[in-house]
């Protein structure tokens, strides 16, 4: 088996790790548990991080908007250090930090990649305020924990989740027969329906109408923030029966009866399991570990392992890890920017993240450029993970991530940034060889292309040798 | 509101259908036509770009976000506020709009629909090439596009070698290129292969290293290259944010601030392309429009029909061209939307015909599965 495998599934090898005798053991075996997260800095929970939303929010709008309307200056000033106080600057980066820790340290990588995976099928984009405060504390809470149950508890999850609630706007979706409806004149909001069933379950493969949407919109409505003055819009989620469509509802053909809160259960039930989502979810697995486009004979043992275990996530990722070995020597699979940054940190112990003590932050002024570099650099390549542009997440396909810009942006990062982050014991031509012979096959050639620069140790020829390495076809694909 | 089906009828769109295409050879043909498609995402709002006068119903059923301060187009049409630039070209006929238009799409899914916007096609994820790119290849015209983003534009794809622009931090040694080339062997390797043939041709002044959230500092180097005449002929912008389902607003609202970008850009692109502006078309692109009333949150929904901001040189005149289908409930697609009464493309594919020089009827066939999309190139163009 090729070592490319330890790519294919997870992060590579550290210079500390070596490839095991039976690599599909290796990597099966990661998945019966959750992994705890190591990161040793500050893990803030999400009911605290929304409460600071809420600080935030209610701060600008209720009281600084009000208190400055007639004077610009003041109240920019004012918001920045309201943003300093909350950590609306700071706790993405910290975020950022959490996750990548993770992917360079776990014991269990493979499992960590499912994590990136099932964050980014159920993805957050960017809107409002959900990248600085919400969206990591989501992926760690809502996602993580989720992921050795079955698929139908991950919706379940997810649907009710204040920071997909307010990524989707369920919260301004009125059951135009119920009290509040009727009395505010209100109607739905589809947006969160119409996601629940294109991107999170059954695909526009399902052949839903509009009708579909409208009514599971219905059933939707009432799961919403608990709204009051002080916290807006970031209140609890529970069910308000007074916005909540009274009567019963058909979706996809199936009668959901009036059942109140009751009802999206039912529903979620039957989408979860419905037989195109569970094709559809495989194919994305597949495509995600195996190559862009997986034939129906790569994706079957995945969707037998889904319909025999019911669903459990953990029979249906080692079914889809033992595909990805079954194909790994014959398919090839690109690397989008994190995963590939994430895999050159390991192989060769970069300095990202920060040390947790410098990372630590006192809310008194702007976070520093140390603390900014990695969510920084995840921008400049093309990818900061938790601001997809839509809700249907970060491309997993090839074609979207090759331009002349993106490519370059690798080249930008491997010759001029990598160098910097490259630990002071680890600047020998001998520490890049080991890296190399620990993760490729054909080192060898890999080492002739570098050979020109083998007595230099200065930022400049890292940046030469890293350059070139970083993006060989080998390295941005498996 | 007296503008009716019957205005699209006169004018005759099948005139050049019939007689067949015989491109005029001269010297105004001989320059380098541009094509500029900005990329309005999530869905722009027709009714609020270019509102119409005086519509009792509308009024009603958007209280909350009517606009004050309108620009005044005709009789029957108005301008959002934010789009000063487009007021500005509509005297001198270098800005038009076409009006209750939409790609064929009525689906409401943003991914859906901006992957057909993208396509052109009928099914959503079946075609992986823009009718954009496919236009490109079809009149050989290769390496001309340009993109000012960091992804590649699927409606460029389809024609190998498009450039981007969207500079990192810091230069970048090219040479590091060279030295890793040849190692790009086989078949799966070939999308990256041909974009490293990209960057090894870029033009110096791409070289560069800039702040690439300044879409000013974008626009000006895309209008410094399509000045050029040995330089691309077709460039991409994207813009998002145009989903608003909450606060939409009126003269200030969330939809504004994205006219505005729009009106931004052009006018960057006014200012810089000088006399190339003269040969140039400027046009947006969305995957549907907005739902005629207000929602909960003063936004609105997913709808059908929008419009289409057009600007530049090549315009035949300043009009709002449409078949107007109303407002009435009855008039409205689905009771909810403004109706689409002009497949887009038909606006694409003629001004693909006009700025590639290609006869519109081949272009139907090669880029458009041969769908029926009338030429519009005389009702918009100057031919």
């Amino acid at each position: 088996m090729s070592l490319n495998f330890y790519r294919r599934v997870a992060f590579g090898l550290s210079p500390n790790e070596t490839p095991d005798k039976d690599p599909l053991n290796w990597a099966i075996n990661q998945l019966d548990t959750i992994p705890d997260l190591l990161w040793p800095g500050t893990i803030p929970t999400e009911k605290d991080l929304r409460k600071k939303y809420g600080e935030w929010v209610y701060g600008d709008r209720e009281v600084l908007r009000k208190k400055f309307k007639n004077d610009k200056h003041a109240y920019r000033k004012a918001k920045d250090e309201l943003r300093i106080k909350t950590g609306e600057r700071y706790f993405e980066l910290n975020e950022h930090a959490i996750r990548h820790f993770q992917t360079k340290y776990s014991k269990q990588p493979v499992f960590e990649r499912f994590w990136l995976f099932w964050g980014n099928h159920f993805a957050i984009s960017e809107k409002d305020f959900l990248a600085e405060f919400s969206t990591g504390p989501y992926q760690r809470e809502i996602i993580r924990p989720n992921m050795v149950k079955t698929f139908e508890e991950m919706v379940q999850s997810v649907t009710t989740s204040w920071c997909m609630i307010h990524h989707l706007d369920n919260s301004e979706s009125f059951g135009p027969n119920s009290k509040k409806g009727m009395e505010w004149g209100e109607t739905i909001n589809e947006n969160h329906a119409r996601e629940l069933l294109e991107l999170h379950t059954v695909s526009p493969n399902a052949g839903y109408t509009q009708e579909d949407v409208i009514q599971l919109a219905y059933i939707m409505t009432g799961w919403a923030h608990k709204w009051d003055r002080k916290n807006l819009e970031t209140g609890d989620i529970w069910f308000d029966q007074e916005m909540h469509q009274k009567g019963d509802k058909i979706v996809l053909g199936v009668k959901y009866k009036n059942d109140a809160k009751r009802e999206l259960a039912k529903v979620i039930h039957d989408l979860a399991t419905h037989p195109i989502c569970i094709k559809f979810v495989s194919t994305k697995l597949c495509r995600h570990f195996i190559t862009d486009e997986p034939t129906d004979e790569m994706i079957k043992p995945v969707i037998e392992a889904w319909n025999k275990s019911n669903g459990n996530l953990i029979e249906i990722h080692k079914a889809v890890i033992t595909q990805a070995y079954k194909y790994n020597e014959i398919t090839h699979k690109f690397h989008p920017p994190e995963i590939w940054l994430m895999q050159l940190s390991r192989m060769f112990d970069l300095n990202i993240p920060l040390s947790f003590e410098k990372m630590n932050y006192t809310f008194k002024s702007k976070p520093n450029n140390r603390q900014r570099q990695l969510s920084w650099i995840l921008r400049e390549i093309g990818h900061s993970p938790y601001r997809a542009k839509q809700p249907n997440g970060w491309s997993d396909l090839e074609v979207d991530w090759v331009s002349p810009e993106l490519l370059l942006r690798r080249f930008w990062f491997a010759s001029v940034e990598l160098p910097m982050l490259v630990k002071s014991g680890n600047r020998s031509h001998n520490f890049i060889l080991a890296c190399l012979k620990n993760n490729f096959e054909d080192h060898e050639n890999m080492e002739s292309l570098i050979e020109n620069f083998r007595f230099g140790t200065s930022d400049y020829d890292l940046g030469q040798k890293y350059g070139v390495i970083c993006n060989l076809p080998g390295v941005l694909k498996i | 509101m007296n503008c009716t089906r019957r205005n699209f009828l006169i004018g005759g769109s099948t005139t050049l259908f019939l007689s067949g295409y015989f491109p005029k050879i001269s010297f105004a043909s001989m320059q380098k036509k541009n094509l500029i498609i900005i990329s309005l995402r999530g869905g722009m709002d027709g009714l609020t770009a270019v509102p119409v006068i005086g519509d009792k119903r509308l009024k009603k059923l958007r209280k909350k976000l009517i606009l004050e301060d309108v620009l005044n187009l005709n009789s029957d049409f108005g301008l959002h506020p934010k789009l000063e630039i487009f007021h500005k070209l509509w005297q001198k006929n270098q800005a038009a709009f076409v009006h209750a238009t939409n790609i064929p799409y009525t689906g409401r899914s943003h991914f859906d629909g901006q992957n057909l916007m993208e396509t052109g096609a009928h099914i959503p994820y079946k075609e992986k090439t823009g009718w954009l790119g496919r236009g490109l290849l079809a009149s050989n015209i290769i390496g001309k596009g340009l993109a000012i983003s960091l992804p590649m534009p699927l409606l460029l794809r389809g024609v190998p070698q498009n450039n981007n622009f969207f500079p990192s931090p810091d230069f970048v040694e090219t040479k590091l290129i060279d030295q890793i080339y040849n190692e790009f062997k086989g078949e799966h390797n070939e999308l990256i292969k041909s974009t490293l043939d990209t960057i090894r041709q870029r033009p110096l002044s791409m070289q560069i290293a800039t702040d690439s959230d300044d879409r000013k500092k974008l626009a000006l180097e895309a209008a410094k290259q399509l000045k050029d005449q040995s330089g691309p002929r077709v460039a991409v912008f994207d813009l998002d944010g145009f989903d608003t389902h909450a606060a939409q607003g009126g003269v200030d609202g969330a939809h504004a601030d994205e006219l505005e970008e729009v009106n931004k850009i052009v006018t960057i692109l006014h200012e810089n392309l000088g006399q190339a502006f003269d040969n140039t078309l400027i046009l947006t692109l969305t995957e549907f429009g907005r739902t005629i009333k207000q929602n909960g949150g003063y936004g609105t929904e997913h709808g059908y029909g929008s419009a289409i901001l057009m600007a530049g040189g090549l315009l035949k005149k300043s009009q709002v061209y449409t078949d107007w289908p109303g407002l009435k409930k009855k008039e409205l697609f689905e009771g909810r939307d403004l109706n689409s009464t002009i497949d887009s493309r038909s606006v694409y594919n003629s001004a693909m015909s006009i700025c590639f020089n290609q006869d519109p009827e081949f272009l139907r066939k090669e880029v458009f599965w041969g769908d029926e999309l009338p030429d519009l190139s005389q009702e918009l163009f100057k031919i």
